[in-house]
């Protein structure tokens, strides 16, 4: 059954979206987003969450992508920018938590500040897990809580504002990650302990 | 933080402003009779409320959390700091517009010092 009202949220956030997070944001971010994606290979790939699109001029070209979004309105705006990639996108418009995929139906998992958004960060991981292939892996661009006093109890205030809103700041997305059965990988911290970027792998057993 | 001079300028600037104006709401809050802890506090949490709000609008042109974490510190202080020195004595507008300033600097330079001893592989978050 569909989250509506986790839809209804990030439909009304796609009217600002580009604004507050297509200039400086982007800007800041754009060449490690360009490096973590530069990962991207050949096979079948997913990318969770495309909001508006705009980490698609951070995709290297020619590569074929699923990409799922739960919001129509993010989907409707972001199509702009996946007429204009070099390759192949498909955009899908589906519920991270019930994606209607095989079990190891990709090779590779992408996500860009996804987990930040979604209502249940562990079951949409454990999700994103059972789509990926044994040997998979993962790579993830997200900001999360921090485990040092004081910007620990700064994202704590700042998420009782932003969570009616949009994203939560204070989840611990690396524990999250393991939590849902990946093997964490590396950990490269970007701006304090807080914007990271997280590479894992689907283990054998 | 960045290293590219865009950022830089922006996160000093940032700070600045953020600085500046929450020492001048303090002015306009806090007067001499003020309890010093009451305008402590008080002034603490307005100052990293509405830093908070600031941050909402330099971020369009900075980045969102980069510029949130350190423009909330600098109202929380630049509140704190110019909040207990109006209760002491009535502080000329200028003077409280420098300390804004030096709060904004000293959060910035503190910031990118954390910073570089955060940023980079993370060992202790491994398996």
């Amino acid at each position: 059954m569909a989250d509506l009202i986790t839809r209804d949220k990030w439909d009304k956030a796609a009217e600002t979206l580009d604004l507050m997070s297509g200039n400086g944001e982007l800007k800041r971010w754009l060449p490690f987003k360009t490096g973590l994606f530069g990962h991207m290979e050949s096979g079948n790939i997913l990318f969770a969450s495309l909001g508006t699109g705009l980490d698609i001029s951070a995709f290297p070209p020619g590569r074929t992508i699923t990409a799922i979004d739960i919001s129509p309105e993010m989907l409707k705006r972001a199509q702009p920018r996946i007429d204009n990639y070099p390759g192949e996108i498909t955009a899908e418009l589906t519920d991270i938590h019930e994606m209607p995929y095989p079990d190891s139906h990709f090779d590779q998992v992408f996500t860009s500040c996804t987990f930040c958004s979604v209502p249940d960060p562990v079951a949409a991981l454990s999700a994103l897990h059972r789509v990926l292939k044994t040997g998979g892996r993962l790579y993830m661009f997200e900001h999360t809580g921090s485990r040092y006093i004081p910007f620990k109890y700064m994202l704590d205030l700042m998420t009782f504002i932003t969570r009616k809103i949009g994203p939560e700041m204070n989840r611990n997305t690396v524990g999250n990650v393991r939590a849902a059965g990946f093997d964490v990988t590396e950990v490269n911290n970007l701006f304090l302990d807080i914007v990271k970027t997280i590479k894992a792998v689907k283990p054998l057993n | 933080m960045d290293h590219r001079l865009y950022f830089i300028f922006g996160d000093l600037v940032s700070n600045f402003i953020t600085g500046i104006l929450i020492a001048l709401c303090a002015a306009l809050l806090v007067g001499t009779g003020w309890n010093m802890f009451v305008a402590m506090v008080v002034m603490m949490a307005l100052g990293m409320v509405l830093g908070l709000f600031l941050a909402l609008a330099l971020g369009i042109l900075f980045g969102a959390m980069e510029i949130m974490v350190p423009v909330m510190l600098t109202g929380m202080f630049s509140g704190m700091i110019s909040g207990m020195w109006l209760t002491m004595a009535p502080v000329p507008v200028i003077q409280l517009a420098w300390l804004g300033a030096i709060t904004g600097l000293a959060v910035t330079c503190i910031i990118w010092l954390v910073n570089t001893g955060l940023r980079g592989i993370s060992t202790s978050e491994l398996d």
